[in-house]
């Protein structure tokens, strides 16, 4: 009978005269509020519909504009069978009203009118700016702060803490993520059996190694930063290198508030980052070099993704396009148009910041005070955004997961307010010490336990211990490098001053070398081959915060049989010779990879492989399927 | 070479999964496994495809179309012949279809012309300024670069999208572009990409059509036996890891199940197709014009084999091949005694495997060329030609040596086109631009991606945002050359 009645009204409704004005805020948001959003908005979007956004519920093509009589959206709302009808049975929600269905009529009739920056989308996580003291959980006197606060997290997720990792699983862990190597014969043998490995001692000798620190780093920092040697851009001379500045400030660890004044309001040698790249010809209003600087400045150090904004007002955040332009306006040295979606707008850009209950810029004063006061508000003490940024970088390079993740979303709810906050304090308070925060990290028990093994990856992420990291291509390729002792040639270009290469000169200077001898030459300062690309090295054209994760099937034909790989470990084969005893050679290829000794079994496969007289080929063999085996791809 | 070494080589008992070998997994994870992406489809309806797999034929540094199909009012070479009259520097000659006339040197494809559309109104965006590398971007991802994310490339979409045709054979292979050692190879590797898709998507590259077989070998110089004890020794060690019990981890998985699928490629029959020594000689003699040729008839047994998209490029090496800035006629001359012979036959081959209508074969260039304007009437792209002068002095003056891309001309074969249909039209005085149903790149690529059965509107969320697969996801199929 119901069915019938519906059926009836809206036959009738199909007469009733649409020009009638709507009133979208007051008629149809609560209308859909009322009936659809619950699926069809917010996070939800069930059937491909989300109706979050006028351009959202058009993609979905559940209507017609300005015809409601063929539009689908109409027909399901209306239709006889309840099964057909939405909303669902299954929601126990009254069917709409004529009246109600009626005001969807006149809106589609209408062309969809939408209040212009409306969305259902929910509110996205926005903390107070300033750092928030962090008051933490009681414990035993002297415990790392950060596993007094894990622990708290795991008794309320009623998680158990995973263990210890075993001391060679923590060594290799801890050498690779701060200076990007396998640990150090000298390491290994600070282990002694029956004696616990003193943890601390380790890191802090890490911490130590500036040259090993600095040229593993420079890898992360080189793809935030989009610093390359050669690369897109070079040929026109649209882009330089920061390289010269860079690498001493890794060396010298400089405080991470002058290392972000250096890089927004830079010198002639760190320049490169916010000049980004200009190209040849004619670019879209999003690529201009102003727009770059908005883009990068404010994924780098605030984890705002401006990219959005830079052509029309987002639709994930807050950031409006004149907010985007503003930050480009203070790079810019001459007047800025907006342009909306590439159409210029008539309406000129005024130089400003995005946090203004910090301070603003004056965008009166010329282009390098705008940028010192940029430098200014960016590191000024209570602009946490920043702090939180890079401490969640930090914490995802050394725990395979960000706190907030992913890392450029920084409007994202962190599984753990109390540890980001605290981490960001932490790195305040020690003179804002890079290393006193990876420090703190590595200390900690929650670091040192066992890896989270996963089953399901697609499951919510609750945080239960760190995450196995898949080793960078330059990682991967120095430890390899590192077991065999075959280290890379460079090219003279490394060695020479300015423009593109060079990297190496710079190396030599930051350490007062004479000559490079036959000092190893670390990946990271080799251009990116072919197989350092089907590894994941990405060509810094954007700003890049994140390594792939998992092998490809076109890397893993490349690791079978590319000419590259099979190179290095032939040089390797060929330097580890044939003389030696089998018996020790094979567990020092182990030691030497995954820092443990061979099991039996393993050492009577290896033995199998290789005989008691082994040839080069035999050797190359053995070290082939040592490396291939994921244990060694990855940072357990 | 025994083309079963590997099979002979390895008794099938061990040619096991290394995942399942371990015997750590489920059943779900060594099923082919979809591997991550940091990329997530939204819904898109998908259109009904009219073709399996699309073959590019791309002729690298601008093909002039007045010189090859859309030939205009013809001036031979003389001494004293004003500039601004020359158009052509080739006749025209008859084709396989009435309204359909094309530049003389392409006497075979004319042969083939009744199985073809000829698209003669495609246009490109003027950059401002020529760089082939850019434009080339362009054309390859629809995207103008920079863009704030790598752009895929159109395969990789295809990859993507619609995957492998087969468990083997790489969706995306990429036949003759040497991307190292040669000029703009950066720009060149900023779109020969899998880009935000991750390289699972990007391209097999196989920059010399006959040492594609190398590319699925074991390493120079290794015996297959040893390749694969080599497999062997590792499942050995996999199997007595005593950190197997941590295997259950998926990045680990993804690692061995890529393995696997390595293996599996090289273990395989479709190998064989990489191999072009095993081609009947006098097919191969035809084909064999050079490296594009040799190309064309890899592009073929690739396909033939479940390959999804394959670009064959004539390759760009800055003033080489079809980057005519001097000397124009007499390279067009030899670039098309290069491609003639190897399209028509590999159209042949195609048809008489009943593969044709279910493959999209396409001619295309980055931009046209004019002997007078660069970019188009207006542009601020800078003069570029290598022999400026305003009558023929010698022949290095007589040909189309500027940069033109207000119309040119996109060959496309089966895969549910149009046979012996022509498209559009340029203008046929100076300047040639494309007057009549004029296509653009968007549009040309929806055009592709429709006959593929992939949406031009299909939507992945990167970075929250969404980035689609024509521009904007604006791109309109050009209905017209649908069959």
């Amino acid at each position: 009978m119901r069915s019938t009645t519906v059926h009836t009204i809206a036959f009738l409704a199909s007469l009733l005269p649409l020009g009638a004005a709507l009133d979208f805020a007051h008629e149809v948001v609560p209308l859909l509020e009322k009936h659809c959003v619950e699926c069809h908005g917010g996070d939800e979007s069930k059937g491909g519909l989300s109706m979050n956004t006028r351009e959202l519920v058009l993609e979905a093509d559940v209507l017609e504009p300005g015809n409601p009589d063929i539009s689908l959206m109409i027909e399901v709302l209306t239709a006889e069978d309840p099964d057909d009808r939405m909303p669902p049975p299954g929601k126990k929600k009254a069917p709409l009203s004529s009246a109600e269905i009626d005001v969807l009529r006149r809106w589609i009739a209408a062309d969809l009118p939408w209040e212009e920056g409306f969305t259902f989308a929910k509110d996205r996580y926005e903390p107070p700016l300033k750092p928030r003291k962090v008051k933490l959980p009681a414990g035993p006197k002297g415990a790392n702060p950060i596993d007094l606060i894990v622990a708290k997290h795991f008794k309320a997720n009623d998680i158990k803490f995973q263990g210890a990792a075993d001391d060679s699983t923590f060594l290799r862990r801890v050498s690779e993520d701060l200076i990007g190597l396998p640990p150090s014969p000298d390491l290994v043998a600070m282990i002694s059996p029956g004696k616990p490995l003193d943890r601390a001692a380790v890191v802090d000798r890490l911490l130590a190694d500036k040259q090993g620190y600095a040229e593993h780093w420079m890898t992360f920092w080189n793809d935030l930063l989009r610093n390359d040697y050669g690369g897109t851009g070079f040929i026109t001379g649209g882009r330089q290198q920061v390289t010269s500045w860079l690498y001493p400030a890794l060396v010298e660890n400089k405080p991470f508030d002058q290392f972000v004044r250096d890089l927004v309001a830079p010198t002639k040698e760190s320049r490169g980052f916010i000049d980004g790249i200009t190209w040849r010809g004619e670019v879209n209003a999003s690529q201009t070099t102003q727009i770059q600087f908005s883009q990068n400045v404010s994924q780098v150090f605030l984890g705002i993704n401006m990219k959005c904004a830079s052509c029309h007002d987002s639709f994930i955040d807050r950031w409006t396009l004149k907010e985007a332009y503003g930050l480009a306006a203070i790079y810019s040295e001459t007047p800025l148009e907006l342009e909306r979606c590439d159409k210029p707008t008539g309406e000129m850009a005024v130089a400003a910041w995005l946090f203004p209950e910090l301070g603003q810029v004056d965008a009166k004063k010329p282009r390098d005070e705008r940028l010192k006061q940029l430098a200014d508000l960016m590191t000024h003490p209570e602009n946490g955004r920043m702090q939180r940024t890079i401490v969640n970088r930090l914490w995802a390079q050394l725990m395979g997961r960000g706190i907030v993740h992913p890392v450029d979303a920084m409007n994202t709810a962190p599984w753990n307010e109390d540890l980001l906050d605290f981490l960001a304090n932490h790195l305040v308070e020690s003179g804002y010490d890079v290393k006193a925060v990876l420090r703190l990290i590595t200390t900690s028990r929650t670091y040192q336990s066992r890896a989270d093994i996963r089953e399901d990856e697609n499951a919510p992420y609750v945080f239960q211990g760190p995450v196995r990291k898949r080793m960078t291509a330059e990682q991967f390729l120095d430890s390899i490098r590192s077991v065999t002792g075959v280290w890379a040639k460079a090219d003279g270009a490394a060695f020479k001053d300015g423009g593109a290469g060079g990297q190496l000169n710079v190396v030599m200077k930051a350490h007062g070398l004479k000559k490079w001898d036959d000092r190893p030459i670390r990946t990271a300062f080799g251009k990116r081959d072919s197989l350092q690309a089907a590894l994941g090295r990405p060509n810094r054209d954007q700003v890049v915060t994140s390594r792939p994760d998992s092998v490809t099937t076109l890397e893993a034909i490349n690791l079978s049989n590319g000419p590259e790989l099979a190179g290095l470990i032939r040089d390797g084969a060929v330097k580890i010779g044939t003389a030696g005893d089998p018996k020790d050679l094979i567990p020092k290829v182990f030691r030497a990879s995954v820092s443990r000794e061979p099991t039996t079994e393993e050492m009577a496969i290896s033995l199998s492989m290789i005989g008691e007289k082994p040839s080069t080929e035999d050797i190359e063999d053995f070290l082939w399927s040592v490396f291939m085996l994921p244990e060694f791809h990855y940072i357990n | 070479m025994n083309p079963d070494w590997y099979n002979e080589a390895l008794p099938e008992q061990t040619r096991r999964n290394f995942l399942r070998a371990l015997g750590a997994s489920t059943a779900a994870t060594f099923l082919a496994g979809a591997p991550r992406s940091m990329a997530a489809e939204r819904k898109s309806i998908h259109p009904a495809a009219t073709a399996d797999s699309c073959i590019l034929l791309w002729m690298a540094g601008g093909m002039a179309a007045p010189e090859t199909f859309d030939p205009k009012a013809y001036l031979p070479y003389e001494v004293g012949t004003p500039v601004e009259k020359i158009i052509s520097t080739f006749p025209a000659i008859d084709t396989a279809v009435d309204n359909i006339k094309i530049c003389q040197g392409l006497e075979n494809i004319a042969g083939v012309m009744d199985r073809a559309t000829l698209i003669r109104s495609h246009f490109q965006q003027d950059l401002g300024s020529i760089l082939h590398s850019r434009h080339q971007y362009h054309w390859h991802t629809g995207y103008v670069p920079p863009q704030t994310v790598a752009a895929p490339h159109i395969g990789a979409w295809m990859a993507k999208v619609l995957g492998g045709r087969n468990e083997v054979m790489p969706a995306f292979i990429n036949i003759g572009q040497r991307l190292e050692g040669v000029g703009e190879s950066e720009e060149l590797k900023a779109f020969t990409t899998g880009g935000f898709f991750g390289s699972e998507f990007g391209p097999m590259n196989l920059p010399f059509p006959e040492l594609a077989s190398q590319a699925v070998k074991p390493p120079g110089g290794m015996s297959p036996d040893r390749f694969a004890k080599r497999y062997k020794a590792l499942e050995g060690l996999l199997k007595n890891s005593p950190k197997s019990h941590e295997l259950s981890d998926y990045h680990q998985e993804s690692m061995l199940r890529s393995m696997d699928n390595a293996h599996r490629l090289l273990g395989s029959k479709e190998r064989e197709a990489f191999d072009l020594s095993t081609e009947k000689k006098e097919v191969f003699d035809e084909y064999n014009t050079g490296k594009f040729g040799q190309g064309c008839l890899l592009a073929r047994r690739l396909v033939e084999n479940g390959a999804r998209f394959v670009e064959v490029t004539t390759e760009y090496v800055p003033f080489l091949n079809w980057d005519t800035h001097e000397n124009g006629h007499t390279t067009a001359e030899n670039m098309k005694k290069e491609i003639d012979r190897p399209i028509a036959r590999l159209i042949k081959d195609l048809e008489e495997r009943g593969m044709l209508d279910r493959t999209l074969v396409i001619i295309a260039s980055e931009f046209s060329r004019d002997m007078m304007i660069e970019g188009v009437p207006g542009s601020t792209a800078k003069d570029q030609s290598r022999a400026a002068t305003d009558v023929l002095k010698e022949m290095k003056h007589y040909g189309l040596h500027r940069h033109f891309t207000g119309g040119s001309s996109v060959v496309m074969f089966g895969g549910g086109m149009k046979k012996g249909f022509l498209y559009g039209s340029t203008a046929n005085e100076r300047p040639c631009l494309a007057v009549e149903n004029p296509v653009s790149i968007e549009d040309l690529h929806a055009t592709i991606f429709t006959a593929m059965g992939i949406s031009p509107k299909t939507e992945y969320d990167i970075e929250s945002r969404p980035f689609y697969a024509t521009k904007d996801g604006v791109g309109k199929a050009v209905q017209g050359v649908f069959a």
